[in-house]
């Protein structure tokens, strides 16, 4: 029996399941069907029907319920009957089933006929589940078999759930009504039922199948037409209402009927028949009357707008013909012709065919005046519509027979659902039940008396009784057997069983495979499912799903056989796609109603602007996400196994599933629309590493780790190749050359000028080229990255590269930008070009392959066909580019050598004339180092403490890095070397004309007695001092050692003659200066390291560039040496002049020592 | 011999109208013509046809000097303008150099000499001629001029990088007078083989043939002809004359052995075709001994100059990278290129 229960349950609305399921079983634990378990199936379905419309409700009427039942079962105790009552029962019934004459449709009445007996073999519960030919829902219906034997005939028919079996009490009263109210109820169910299903079956198609929004316009049309006709009703009842309610006889009854409108509603079926269950089981109630009542009266809620107190069988009889108008008028692409009167305008004649118009409009205005009074009268008009459509288009091409066809069977599908009752006053009813009741109290047993005032007071509840009863009798007589409206409620329910199927057909093939599974996943996703929820976990979840399986694939055969029968009308009619069509159907209201709201937004061919804007929901999100991840799961469950299908569940029960979105929106209806319709709730997809995870602990989880990485360096500098190598090294070249270049100039000037100026020349000192990159840079998106603001400054200094390389010292800023921009502009067209080659069509190539022609494709252009394509179209070719690496990169670079070489030789004859007017000690100390000179840095050369300097302290006094002469110093030798050397210059000239003097003779020992007496012994004296070495003439000195020649000061004082002392100027003492120099020169090319260092230090990777002014770094060495030569020999045979030799040897091993500077370097500036 | 009384050749009717600018150049350009190795009488379409060719290309030549001074800032044309226009034609801005800095040398030897009369004048005249064809080896070269022959500076070359310039007097050998040198010992060794076989007063003509000049003691017509004043505002100094002069010469011949190369293929296609059977008989009747010469030696005619003039259009400029910024190639127009002797390859 639980199997039973489960599937049940889980197909109905979960709402239901949560709070009874566990209930249900636990009340049927020992006997089986107690009468608590019907109540709640009873209730369950009663709530299936108000679930749809009345869902705020529900769950306070739920609690009620609840308790109420938990206290009645606890009254009841062990009661129920057994099975064998149940089986005879059933088989009393079952002559009297067939026996009755069924109202129309024979075919479902065969099929009726073998149902029911089958249905009563398995009451027995013999036979196997395999025979259970009967749908799923049909098992609740068992579980009613303890209810008296009259029901289970319909119920078992009806294959429906609870309610058409519900505990109707054997005895006959109220039996024609109850059975009619449940008829009644059966079908607005199967109407819900086969709405609800068929709108599943579409929803689920949802995700699957894209329908274009070609019909929504019609669907929009058609609706507003319905809506038209609803409202032109109301207008029309609008003043007619009053009156006519008085003409019904309801007027007085007015207040009421509106009071149980209010307070009682359709609930009260439920409690009729709560009502007559306990009456039945009066005995085993432990509770006073007037406990029920109260309970009664907490349970009992609202009534319908149909509800008469007066009229049996009028809520009944209206609830379901209004249930049927409104479905027809609903099939609005077919019912739209029909929803309004005939104009005449349309159709002048139409008076003259058609005696008898009649319309759905006009049918609504009539239900809702009460004019009809039977379902007869009902379904006459009905028919009478469509007969005049026939009727009046004769044509049988007519558009309009068709549709007039299709709401006809419509309507012959429809029809059966109504009850077939007839209006009747209750007092006449009450008077019959009465009577009745007297004949079959012995059925009842003993307490009838005690029910009695239950009903009764229910039935008084409504006192006002009109004098009206004769027009509802009319009828059905009060003589009527009540075995007849049971039977006949049991056809019509018989009946309606195949229709149902037949409506439902279209889906119960989708359904068959994965409904029950769905369901219960699908609710998960909303719900708390019921599963986990009930207590009795091993019989809940785990029968769900195989007993549903086992259940729906029973249904399907069964129903197999019924399907071309009734889908053949139906194709008939309509030759759309069937699928196609249920969606039309399912969808239409909705599609309509966005299409219209859509339509809202426009005036005219423009936007409306005072329309309000579109904003997004939390609910329509909610949803959005919702009908997605079902997607998910229902593309999953197609195909997976049971146990994954758990897993899943499991998955998406541990899932909060993102009902934070929307709290407390269930309010809100939910529309039967695929999720493209609502394009504003749409969520895109977002990317893993941008969503916020959390980890178990609540922590954010980091995700960055797995995709942000370092930009590789070197994308924004020009890349290494030869080119490039050349270019730079051109570049240093002419940087080279302009150090030079600018020594050349101060030499010059200095040549001009008669007074120089400490700091007058700054040094020419060019930064070195150095391409910057950009700092690592973190980045989180694929591929180059995007910085239009750094690839322009790197295109930017490449062409600054260029146009240095062409020449430029420098440049403005706004002709670097034009270039730029133009070299941007060029490399955009270049690379258009390449794409546009690159993406060319590939061409196809027949390849002789092994398994036939095969055809391959392949780049229409080669790589190497694409770049010459380019340059071409962009007005260069490899010929232009060759020529100019060749012409302007290597040539140039060859002529730069040249001319840096003949630079450097020019500067160094521009220094010459200085150097050899020096005398022949000046020559050998400068030893033609031209930088030396440019820089001042030649007091090495001389010594390092020549000024003596160092033995005075100044150096550490001034923090002197160097003890250079200041370049100052030599520019009154340069210009007058330039003086003497220039022919122009006036002085020089007789100079040059006249012989020179005879040199004088050296003073030697042998010769001072020539000298005059009075210096000789001057002489003997200097001689002595000089190691009776020659005396050297003062004009033969050194430049520096030379007595300053006297010169009267404009003051006229002479103030101190001499600046140094005495014995330093002596020829004998710079003699022993340079022999010290000689020997120490060890020490001193210790010092010039530590100079070479300091330097280094100083200048550090700029060294090379700046080397031509570093000290050690004498690129024209050789050709110096060599020019210093003959000054040497022109010096004659002086001591001193062994000195340069050794220098130039210690140098030129400092400098390899100082790694400075070497001959290959040299040569390579 | 006949070639000097062309000068009397008559003229298209609508090229009287128009002015004299043609009448007085077309002599000049015969002369020139036959230099370059056209033996036969063109015609006075194709004379006038090569010096409409030689109109437009002087024509460009101011304009665009003309574009860049006033890029530059100036209005004056200088010898800077022109040697930019072919700056990527190396031979020819070698020679340009080479003429110009022997113009100097004549320009100082004139000035040294005018005191001792103009006995050097004609000295320096010939040398002027022949540096205009062959670049000055066949000069006379005397210590003087060679002292002060000044080099032209460009602003583009190298030594312009530095702000300080290299002195004077040592010999660079460059590439680029290698290569002028090799494009005029080209065209000497031409020369030489079509006067080897001349009688003397056939080569007497010739070398007054060789020292035809647009500009030599026409400087003002052909300032009127070039359309100074028109095209350029600025008066031009005798230089940028003496420079266009230059070029023009180098154009004529240019085009003259263009259009020869374009006669020859023309025949040798005839002959091997075989246009007809006459001719082919005719040929065979030529190789004989003692057939008249004349028959091969037909003037080339406007078409062979047009088809001349298309192909020296079509030659891309080697080093020269034409940039179309404005879109795809096809919506270029296409410049007017200066002709430029380029049977070399560089």
């Amino acid at each position: 029996m639980h199997k039973h229960y489960t599937p049940f349950s889980s197909k109905r609305d979960t709402l239901h399941v949560n709070g009874y399921h566990g209930f249900s079983r636990r009340s049927t634990t020992p006997n089986g069907r107690p009468v608590p378990a019907n109540a709640a199936r009873l209730m369950n379905s009663i709530e299936g029907d108000l679930g749809a419309e009345e869902n705020p409700r529900l769950s306070v009427f739920r609690n009620l319920y609840a308790k109420s039942e938990a206290r009645i079962s606890s009254l009841f105790g062990e009661g129920g009957t057994d099975k064998h009552g149940n089986t005879t029962n059933a088989e009393e019934l079952d002559p009297q089933l067939n026996g009755d004459p069924f109202e129309d449709a024979p075919a479902p009445a065969a099929s009726t006929r073998t149902k029911p007996a089958r249905k009563i073999d398995e009451d027995d519960y013999d036979e196997s589940e395999d025979e259970d030919n009967e749908t799923g829902d049909e098992s609740p219906l068992k579980s009613k078999s303890t209810g008296p034997p009259i029901n289970l005939a319909p119920s078992s028919s009806a294959m429906f759930r609870g309610l058409s079996s519900s505990s109707t009490p054997a005895s006959a009263k109220l039996a024609s009504s109850t059975s009619a109210a449940k008829t009644t109820e059966e079908a607005r169910k199967r109407l819900e039922e086969d709405k609800k299903a068929t709108e599943d079956a579409a929803k689920r198609s949802f995700h699957t199948v894209f329908h274009t929004l070609e019909n929504d316009r019609d669907a929009m049309l058609e609706q507003k037409k319905l809506e038209e006709s609803e409202r032109q009703v109301d207008i029309e009842m609008g003043g007619a209402g009053a009156a006519a309610n008085n003409a019904n006889g309801l007027g007085g009854n007015a207040q009421q009927g509106t009071l149980s409108q209010t307070n009682l509603g359709a609930s009260s079926l439920t409690l009729k028949n709560l009502i007559r269950m306990i009456d039945t089981r009066r005995d085993k109630v432990d509770a006073t009357d007037s406990e029920l009542k109260t309970m009664m009266s907490e349970v009992r809620k609202n009534r319908s707008k149909w509800a008469s107190e007066d009229k049996v069988g009028q809520e009944e009889l209206y609830e379901a013909a209004e249930k049927v108008l409104n479905e027809l008028r609903g099939m609005t692409e077919h019912s739209g012709p029909f929803l309004t009167k005939v104009n005449k305008k349309e159709a002048p004649d139409y008076g003259n065919v058609v005696k008898h118009p009649m319309d759905l409009g006009t049918m609504t205005k009539k239900l809702k005046t009460l004019a009809y009074r039977s379902k007869q009268d009902f379904v006459e008009d009905l028919n009478l519509i469509w007969q005049n459509c026939l009727k009046y288009n004769a044509n049988p091409e007519h558009f309009l027979r068709k549709k007039a066809l299709f709401m006809r069977k419509e309507t012959d599908k429809l029809v059966p659902l109504i009850p077939n009752i007839s209006i009747r006053d209750r007092a006449d009813v009450e008077a019959e039940e009465r009577r009745q009741q007297n004949g079959d109290i012995n059925m009842d047993g003993d307490e009838d008396s005690d029910d009695e005032p239950i009903i009764s007071s229910r039935g008084r509840k409504a006192p006002g009784k009109k004098a009206k009863k004769g027009t509802t009798a009319r009828k059905a007589p009060a003589g009527v057997p009540e075995g007849s409206p049971a039977a006949e409620a049991k056809p019509s329910s018989n009946h309606l069983a195949p229709n149902g199927l037949g409506s439902n057909l279209k889906f119960e093939h989708l359904r068959a495979e994965s409904e029950s599974v769905m369901d219960g996943s699908q609710k998960d996703l909303s719900t708390p499912p019921p599963g986990t929820i009930t207590p009795a976990g091993i019989n809940g979840i785990l029968g769900h799903g195989t007993q549903s399986d086992g259940m729906d694939i029973d249904v399907d055969s069964s129903i197999n056989g019924i399907v071309p029968s009734i889908d053949g009308p139906n194709e008939e009619a309509e030759n759309d796609d069937l699928e196609y069509k249920t969606w039309k159907q399912v969808t239409k209201k909705d599609r309509a109603q966005v299409t219209a709201e859509r339509h809202r937004l426009f005036l005219g061919d423009h936007l409306n602007p005072d329309e309000p804007a579109l904003r997004r929901t939390k609910l329509g999100m909610r949803r959005w996400l919702k009908n997605q991840r079902q997607a998910v799961s229902d593309g999953a469950l197609g195909k997976k196994s049971a146990e994954e299908e758990a897993e899943i569940r499991e998955n998406e029960e541990s899932q909060p599933s993102g009902e934070t979105l929307a709290e407390g929106m269930e309010g809100e209806e939910e529309r039967v629309l695929p999720d493209y319709y609502d394009a504003l709730a749409a969520i895109p997809d977002i990317p893993n590493r941008l969503q916020w995870l959390e980890d178990s602990s609540g922590n954010v989880q980091e995700p960055s780790g797995e995709f942000l990485r370092i930009l590789p360096q070197g994308l924004f500098t020009s890349p290494e190749s030869n080119l490039t190598r050349k270019i730079e090294k051109n570049l240093r070249q002419i940087q080279e050359t302009r150090k030079v270049t600018s020594k050349i100039a101060i030499v010059k000037q200095m040549q001009l000028q008669s007074q120089m100026y400490q700091g007058q020349f700054q040094k020419h000192e060019p930064a070195p080229f150095v391409e910057q990159d950009i700092e690592p840079t973190v980045i989180s998106e694929e591929g180059l990255p995007i910085a239009p603001s750094v690839s322009r400054a790197a295109l930017q200094r490449s062409t600054a590269k260029l146009l240095v390389h062409a020449g430029f010292e420098e440049f403005q800023p706004a002709a670097l930008d034009a270039i730029t921009e133009m070299a941007g502009d060029y490399f955009t067209k270049l690379a258009r070009t390449l794409n546009e080659y690159s993406q060319a069509p590939q061409v196809a190539i027949p390849t002789p392959g092994s398994q036939g022609s095969g055809i391959a494709f392949k780049a229409r252009f080669t790589t190497e066909e694409i770049i010459l394509h380019t340059l071409q179209e962009n007005g260069a070719d490899l010929d232009a580019l060759d020529s100019y690496v060749t012409e302007e990169v290597d040539r140039a670079g060859s002529k730069l050598a040249v001319t840096h070489d003949r630079m450097k030789a020019h500067l160094a004859d521009s220094l010459r004339p200085a150097l050899t007017d020096a005398g022949p000690d000046g020559a050998n100390a400068f030893n033609d180092n031209s930088e030396q000179f440019v820089g001042g840095d030649f007091a090495e050369e001389l010594g390092e403490d020549f000024f003596g300097f160092k033995d005075l302290g100044l150096d550490r006094e001034f923090n002197m890095a160097s003890l250079s002469v200041p370049l100052h110093l030599l520019q009154n030798r340069m210009r007058s070397a330039n003086q003497a050397q220039n022919p122009s210059a006036l002085s020089s000239t007789p100079l040059s004309d006249l012989p020179p003097p005879p040199p004088l003779t050296p003073v030697t020992i042998t010769n001072v007695k020539n000298e005059i007496g009075l210096v000789q012994a001057f002489f003997l004296a200097k001689l002595h001092a000089n190691n009776d070495d020659p005396l050297v003439e003062d004009d033969d000195l050194p430049q520096k050692q030379r007595f300053p020649k006297p010169r009267l000061p404009p003051t006229g004082k002479i103030t101190s003659p001499r600046k140094r002392p005495l014995k330093e100027q002596g020829p004998g003492k710079g003699h022993p200066k340079k022999k010290f120099k000689q020997s120490n020169g060890e020490a001193k090319e210790a010092g010039k390291d530590n100079v070479a260092e300091k330097e280094s230090g100083k200048e550090g990777d700029k060294g090379r560039k700046d080397g031509t002014q570093t000290p050690g770094k004498k690129p024209t060495t050789h050709g110096v040496v060599s020019n210093g030569a003959p000054a040497a020999g022109h010096s004659g045979g002086d001591v001193t002049m062994g000195t340069p030799t050794p220098k130039g040897k210690g140098k030129s091993g400092n400098e390899n020592e100082g790694g400075m500077i070497s001959p290959e370097s040299l040569e390579a500036t | 011999m006949s070639l000097l009384n062309d000068t009397s050749v008559p003229l298209p009717k609508e090229d009287i109208a128009e002015g004299y600018k043609r009448i007085v150049l077309i002599p000049e350009l015969q002369q020139m013509m036959f230099v370059a190795g056209e033996t036969g009488e063109p015609s006075s379409e194709t004379t006038t046809l090569i010096e409409q060719i030689v109109h437009e290309q002087v024509i460009e030549m101011l304009k665009r000097s003309t574009a860049l001074a006033t890029r530059r800032g100036s209005r004056a044309i200088t010898t800077a303008d022109l040697f930019f226009l072919i700056r990527h034609d190396k031979a020819k801005t070698s020679r340009l150099k080479t003429f110009l800095s022997w113009k100097d040398v004549r320009k100082s030897a004139r000035e040294s000499d005018d005191k001792g009369g103009d006995a050097a004048d004609a000295a320096g005249d010939d040398a002027l001629g022949a540096v205009d064809v062959a670049g000055g080896p066949s000069v006379p070269v005397s210590e003087l001029s060679k002292r002060s022959k000044k080099k032209v500076k460009l602003p583009w070359d190298i030594s312009s990088f530095f702000s300080e310039q290299l002195p004077e007097g040592e010999d660079e050998d460059d590439e680029e007078e290698e290569e002028a040198n090799a494009a005029t010992i080209v065209r000497l060794q031409a020369a030489d083989r079509r006067t080897r076989g001349m009688t003397r007063d056939e080569y007497v003509h010739y070398s007054e043939c060789r020292q035809a000049s647009f500009t030599y003691k026409k400087a003002k017509r052909f300032r009127e002809w070039a359309g100074f004043g028109i095209v350029t505002d600025s008066k031009p100094n005798d230089d940028i004359v003496d420079i266009l002069g230059f070029l023009l010469y180098d154009i004529v011949q240019t085009l003259t052995e263009e259009a020869l190369k374009v006669k020859q293929e023309e025949d040798l296609n005839k002959s091997r075709n075989g246009d007809s059977d006459a001719q082919s008989k005719k040929r065979k009747r030529e190789t004989g001994l003692f057939d008249p010469p004349e028959e091969g030696t037909t003037p080339v005619t406007p078409k062979h100059v047009r088809e001349a003039f298309r192909r020296l259009q079509e030659k891309p400029i080697p080093g020269r990278v034409r940039v179309w910024m404005g879109g795809p190639r096809a919506l270029q127009r296409t410049e007017l290129k200066l002709v430029r002797y380029f049977s070399l390859p560089f």
